[in-house]
Formats: structure tokens, sequence, C-alpha cells
């Protein structure tokens, strides 16, 4: 595919209200699915109260960054892990346990005030904790509730299971397409199923908010993980049957079927690649009249069949090509002629990237420990609804008494709550921390970011103009 | 579809190419109305026969030459009556000049980097797409490239992004009045299901480099592990699913050792052991079939599912005890084993509908535009619909 626009989009037109301002949403999330779908809806306007227990906390905060001494004090740590400003930014945070009935007499309080809940917890845990939808629409009746379970169902053998996105997207048939034909497959370090299910579940509640303004009725949306990573392969699963012995079904390395060659190519440096489609003959028109590659522009290399058949040869000729060159040199001169490439971008190359910078695809917000953190904004971009991008990710408790407030709850009630440990304020809140990285992301970025208070290469340039210093300082090497 | 979904009643026009078929498909699923447009003779993406059975079902299609006078005649007419517009990228600046005409619709564009930023023109794949979202350096084996996803799985987020999208715009116009242009970029979208493993990972360990290592992290035990009959994965992330996992394997393989609490905590606490830990845990899980081991594990509490193949689902006992699978006797095709559309609403998924021959709407959407009977006939004879 290709984009020719050159115009720019239009900015917003004046202050209209965000598509979700109003709505009051209630999470209880876990990991990335139910967590990610409500950071969405609280990006695009709503209040969204993110319950959370202190004794069973989030996996995201009970990991707490690397860099965080184990025995650090725990209240600090569990608002340490970088990931959470990805599935909690601009949430608040209540920490109530609601295994106890006191505390499920606080969660029935929000919910009555609420018009969406959204979980991931398992089927078989929801009923136990009188978190059904029937449960739950008795206190509010044209209540939004999106249950999304690894795998949804009363029926099914596996409702008990737990499972990591990574397990799911191994189960799915995701996972065994990835991988060398002669080498055992892969495993993908991130838990695809979870995201696209948190973005296909945010359509369906918003779609579920505007029946209910026509209607009045609310409604119960059921979201399995497992069928929506299905969803995601569905023409591989028809493909399958269509053509039982063609090779689309199984991991291929980096090809695929209808274009050739494709690839991934080593650039100069270490580990710098160039990733490489030659969609159809145009392209490949294209590239042989890249420097370096006229020689391939032969008949014999004229239709997808014969490239095909030619493509580990065409390989060892970008690679020698591409070899000589930096990826962004390599990808910039077949873009120019037509082809699709891109270099292969590491993390860090992210972060510095001016076109990403442009689209203001990373933002540096308020967050209670760090005093700023780091947020990816929003991949559902806009010509004129621009997400509210207010704060990174909560502190657990941070908001319990105002919440409580809200709901009718007295301070003397809440300090009983509390004495009982069934709801917890946020620990420690004079502890302010500074993340390792921050003068990096400060130079890479050219974001705002608060002042340090130290920076290691001022540091390191300073032991170089004091040689004296540094013999004393150095015994260690 | 059939179905309860929430959008029922919601017109869109489904213009784009077979890579992005997938977000009409996904309105279709919620009870809209996805007419798609073809030029006369059918679109290049019936090629993909599968692709097409997947993704077209349940849409309708009509024909139309939008270069002949009375088509774009009849595609205006079309654009005004309908709420969303599926942009297919290519076209010079399509989603500006549509957006003037018809200032109600909200038109969804999907690109390789976006409408706007300096690489708005650059072209892309599904492959390129994952290159550029920061996460193969850490996809593959260390002796070999970077290894992509396959399968369109960039092009999948995207639309996912973009149905999403699409309803908070259709939303905001409820209090505006104005529809909008929706402007997604492979690679956020890929940013938006990868960031773990890419920026957020070398923001918590600045130091360590994004690193390949093949079906296993270095961080043990997760990733894949050999059975008898393929692998399975297992993440055993939380220190009680460790405990669980290694008193199994010493019941199991007599190996004391591996209770030892230099072993116990979380995954980072085992790095030093990884070839030991993974070796110990293999000893285990070469003793079952992939989905005896994945049964027996989840019976522990250890988080583990086999490494199924596409053609395995069709095993699964989950998906055949909860009904997820509807069959399908194409007229074309055969018989076909659907996935279900993923999402319940009040209990009811709704049902896939069928794959629509070239035009076979046209007559019927012409005259919900109230075009007349002699009138088609009319512009059947100059080539336009």
């Amino acid at each position: 595919m290709s984009n020719a626009s050159d115009a720019p989009l239009g900015g917003p037109t004046g202050g209209a209200a965000l598509p979700l301002e109003g709505i009051r949403v209630i999470e209880l999330g876990y990991g990335i699915a139910a967590p990610v779908a409500a950071r969405n809806l609280a990006q695009f306007g709503a209040d969204v109260i993110r319950v959370e227990s202190v004794r069973k906390p989030d996996s995201l905060r009970v990991s707490g960054a690397g860099w965080v001494p184990r025995d650090f004090d725990p209240a600090v740590r569990l608002d340490t892990m970088p990931a959470l400003n990805f599935s909690c930014a601009g949430k608040r945070s209540v920490a109530l346990e609601i295994d106890d009935d006191e505390g499920y007499a606080v969660l029935v309080r929000l919910v009555a005030g609420a018009d969406v809940f959204v979980t991931n917890m398992s089927a078989d845990v929801l009923p136990r904790l009188r978190l059904t939808y029937d449960d739950l629409r008795a206190h509010r009746p044209d209540l939004v509730y999106m249950s999304m379970p690894p795998f949804g169902d009363e029926r099914s053998p596996y409702r008990t299971y737990r499972t990591w996105g990574q397990n799911l997207s191994a189960i799915s048939g995701i996972d065994r397409m990835i991988g060398w034909p002669d080498r055992d497959p892969v495993q993908l370090g991130f838990a695809y199923p979870d995201y696209v299910s948190a973005q296909a579940g945010t359509m369906a509640v918003v779609a579920a908010l505007d029946r209910r303004d026509d209607t009045g009725a609310g409604c119960n949306i059921e979201l399995s993980q497992y069928e929506m990573a299905l969803a995601a392969i569905a023409p591989n699963i028809l493909g399958g049957q269509l053509h039982p012995d063609a090779a689309g079904a199984e991991s291929n390395g980096n090809r695929a079927d209808g274009v050739a060659p494709q690839g991934v190519y080593p650039c100069r440096g270490r580990d710098r690649w160039v990733a490489v489609t030659v969609a159809d003959d145009t392209a490949w028109a294209g590239l042989v009249t890249v420097a370096g590659l006229t020689h391939l522009d032969e008949a014999r290399f004229a239709t997808l069949e014969a490239r095909q058949s030619a493509h580990d040869h065409l390989d060892a000729e970008l690679s020698a090509w591409s070899s000589g060159r930096t990826d962004w040199e390599a990808a910039e001169e077949l873009q120019h002629a037509g082809v699709m490439a891109s270099p292969v971008f590491d993390a860090w190359d992210l972060l510095g990237d001016h076109h990403l910078a442009a689209r203001e695809a990373f933002r540096v917000l308020p967050h209670p420990r760090f005093g700023a953190d780091l947020v990816f904004g929003q991949a559902a971009v806009m010509s004129e609804t621009q997400p509210r991008f207010a704060t990174a990710a909560p502190s657990i408790g941070e908001h319990t008494r105002p919440v409580l407030r809200d709901v009718g709850l007295g301070d003397d009630e809440i300090d009983a709550l509390v004495g009982r440990g069934i709801v917890h304020e946020m620990g420690s809140p004079d502890v302010t921390l500074e993340r390792p990285y921050a003068h990096w992301i400060h130079t890479l970025m050219r974001l705002p970011w608060p002042p340090a208070s130290f920076d290691p290469a001022e540091l390191f340039m300073a032991r170089l103009a004091a040689p004296a210093e540094r013999a004393g300082g150095g015994a260690g090497a | 579809m059939t179905g309860s979904g929430p959008m029922q009643g919601t017109r869109v026009l489904d213009l784009t190419d077979a890579s992005l078929a997938h977000v009409g498909r996904l309105l279709v699923d919620l009870g809209a109305d996805v007419v798609l447009v073809e030029p006369p003779g059918g679109g290049p993406a019936r090629l993909d026969t599968a692709r097409f059975a997947a993704l077209a079902a349940g849409k309708r299609s009509l024909t139309l030459d939008t270069t002949a006078r009375d088509g774009a005649d009849l595609f205006d007419r079309l654009a005004a009556r309908a709420d969303v517009a599926l942009l297919t990228p290519g076209d010079a600046d399509p989603a500006h000049a549509l957006h003037r005409a018809h200032p109600q619709l909200v038109i969804t564009a999907v690109t390789p980097y976006g409408l706007r930023g300096p690489r708005r023109r650059w072209t892309g794949s599904d492959l390129t797409a994952w290159a550029s979202g920061g996460v193969l350096p850490s996809v593959g084996d260390p002796d070999r490239a970077p290894l992509s996803p396959a399968g369109g799985l960039a092009l999948f987020t995207a639309a996912t992004n973009a149905a999403m999208a699409t309803a908070l715009a259709l939303r905001a116009r409820r209090r505006t009045g104005r529809g909008q242009i929706v402007d997604i970029s492979l690679q956020e979208a890929v940013m938006s299901v990868a960031l773990e493993a890419g920026p957020y990972a070398v923001m918590e360990t600045p130091a360590a480099p994004q690193e390949r290592t093949g079906m296993r992290r270095s961080t043990p035990p997760i990733g894949q592990y050999r059975t008898s009959d393929g692998a399975v994965s297992i993440v055993a992330y939380m220190p009680w699913q460790w405990e669980a996992l290694a008193r199994w394997i010493a019941e199991e393989t007599g190996n004391d050792e591996v209770l030892l609490d230099a072993f116990a905590g979380t995954p980072a606490a085992r790095s030093p052991f990884v070839e030991l830990i993974d070796t110990w845990v293999e000893d285990l899980t070469g003793r079952y079939t992939k989905q005896a081991f994945f049964e027996e594990a989840q019976r522990r509490g250890i988080p583990a599912s086999p490494v199924n193949s596409v053609a395995d689902l069709a095993d699964d006992p989950h998906l055949a005890a909860t009904d997820a699978w509807q069959f399908v006797d194409d007229p074309r095709l055969g018989p076909l084993r659907y996935p279900r559309p993923p999402i319940r609403f009040d209990g009811d998924a709704g049902t896939v509908g069928a794959v629509p021959e070239v035009g076979e709407h046209t007559d019927e959407i012409l005259r919900e535009l109230g075009v007349a009977g002699d009138q088609i006939e009319a512009l059947r004879s100059t080539g336009a619909v």
C-alpha cells in the first residue's frame, strides 16, 4: 500500500467534548487486555476508576522495575514498572479488597454510579466473586458490561485455565507460523492476543454506549481472547482448508505468499537490518534501477514465479548490496525507487524517530512517583478528536479517598476500612524516584523532562577532567 | 451478520483492498451494513480466495465504475447517505476530497506511516510494518536475521485500531454533527501491540540490548519446550507458578535439586541457570504430548498451552465444546469451517454471513438509493454498474 497525500490533517476544530466525556468506567483488570481497553476509554474522555487489590496486585505491579531492589518499600515498588504507563495512563486508582464483604459493598456502590464495567478475570472466577453481568446489573440496570477472559464460556473445558498472552498466541496457531523452515519455531516476546482484544473490546463498548443512548438498554459483552486471536488469522484458517498442501500455514522465515523477494537483509553496523518487500512486477522494475542492483535487470527475474524460484539467489544478491549501506540508506534508496522497505527499528530507534516525534506518538506526562514518565500516545489518531493525555499511570490507591467520598462514604468510614485493611491509600506518598534512563530519553527525544539531579555523562566528563580524583576513586577497576 | 450487534443501522462503504478488508469485517460482526464497492467484474481482492472468503463474509457487493460519470454520481449519492467510508490507500488525497464533499462521513484510512509526518509517502507491507515497530530485534534466532510474525498480524492490529477509532469518531459525531478523518499508521499499530518487548523492555533494564533467544527467553521458564509431538508454551512467571512446576519436575523425574531455594522467585532470578532449568523442564515436557501436558499443567496451576498449528485447531476441545466453529457450505468453495464472530452481545455472537458474488447486491442497493428499475437497466447498459 502507499499513500501519496501531501496535505496535513486539520487540527481540532475548537473545544468539542471528547466522545466519552461524562462516562464513568469501573475496571477490574489484570495485565493487559481489560486494562488497555479501559485506558483507551480514559484517553477518549471517560473517568476510569481502576479497582486494584494490594493483597494480590496486578502482574505488572508485582514485577516492579528490574532496577528497584527486591527489598525496597513494597508500596513504592508496585508503581515502578514502565509498562504500567501503557496499561493504566489517565486512570484513577482505588485500592480495594473485593473478596471481602465490606469491600464488595464498596465496589457495588462504585458500579451503581458507573456506566461501564470491564474485567478480564477468568470465566470461573466471576461467579465466585459475584461479578457476573447479572450480579452487577442488579445495581445498575443499564450497565454496559464487558468480560474478556482468555477462554470465555461456561461450557469450556478450559474455563478454569490461567494463561498469559504468550500462551494464547501459541494455542491459537499464531506462534507456529513464525520461524525458519529448518528450525524450531520461535516465541513472540509480547502478548499479541491481549492487545488486539483490548482494541476490539474498546470498539464494542463504544458501540454499545451509542446503542444505550438510543434504546436505554445496557449490554453484556463477552469477548474471548482465544477467539479474538482466531479472528486475526481467519484467512489462514480458511486457507488451510482450501489449500491443505500449501506452505502458507507453516513457518517460512520472512517470506510470504504472493510477493518475492521479501526478506530482512544485513546492513552496516552491529545487528542492523533492512526489511524489503517486492510486492509486484512494477516494484521489481523499480528495484533494478537502484545503484548496485541494476545487474538484476534480467528477463529471467521479470515474473513473480521466476523470482520465487530464484528466491535464495535474490536474497544473497540483496544481502551483498545492503551490507555496504546503513539500514537508513538502504531503505531510503529502495523507497525512492518505489519498493517497500524499512529499517528494522530497535526500541531506541523508536524513541529517537523524528517521524514519530512529528506525530507526537510519545508523551511525557505527570507521574505520582517519578514527577513525569514516558507514555505511548494512541494508535487511534483522528483529525478532530484529540485524545486526552492527562497523566501517566496512577500510584496504587492514589485516588481511594476522593473516589470513595464521591460515592458517599465519610472520612471516618474510610478510615475504618483502611484500618481493617479492606481499602488502602497510596503508600509512602513522600517517596519519589528517578528512572535511571531519564537523561537518555531526554536527550534522544528532546522532550520536556524534569531537570535531572545527576547526569552520568557529566560525572564522567568531570572525572576525565580531574585525573587525581579519578585515581583515588577508580580503585575498583 | 444476523445477530444483536450494536452497530445495526450504521452504513459503511468499504473501498479497501485485500490488505485492509479486516476493518469492514470487524464492523460487519458488530451489525453494520458494509457495502463492498467493487469495479465491474470484481475487485483484485477476490484473487486471494481464502482471504476474500474470510473477510468479505457478510458484506454486500456493489459494482460501480467510478471513472464513468454516472458511476461517480452514484458513488456521490451513496456517500451522502453513508456513515463511514473505509479507504484504500494509494489514490491522490482521497481522504480530504471525500471529507470536503461529505462532511458527515467518518473516513477511515490506514497507511504505512499515517497521513502526516515526514514518512507519510513511504510505502509498506506487513513485513515492513513489523520492521518499523521496534520489536523485531528480539524475535528469532541469535545467528540469523530477525524474524517477522506471519499471517498479516500487523494488518489485523491496524484493523482493530481502525475499527475502534471509527466507533469513537461515530460517537464524537453524535455531539458535533461532523465526521472526520481517522488516520491509522501501521507503524503505530504495531507499537500498540509490541511496546512491552520494545521501549518498555529497554526502559526497565536500559543496559540490556534487545536480543534474539529463539524459542525461549533467557529468563526461564518462559517460552516453548519440546514435547513428544511438538511443543508447549510455558510462562511460569509468578513465584508460585515456578514452585508448582518445580514440584512436578521433582515428582516425575526424581530431580530434587530443582526444589532448591537458589532457583526460587521470579524468572530473572533463574537467568544464571538458564541452560540447567531448560534441560530440567524438557526432561518433563518430553514425556507428554502437548495437549496432555497442557491439561496436567493447568490442573497444577501452571500457565501453559500447546503450540498449535492452524490444522490442530480443528481438534481443540474448547472450540468444539463452545460452538466456536460455524460450518458453511459455500456454493463455489465447498464446505468450510469458519471461526464464529469473537464478540457476543447479550449472549449472541451472530453468524458469519455469505460471501457475496460480484455485484450480487447492486440492484437492491440502487433501489435503496431511490434509483428506479428502468434507470438501473440504463446504467447497466452504459457500464456504470
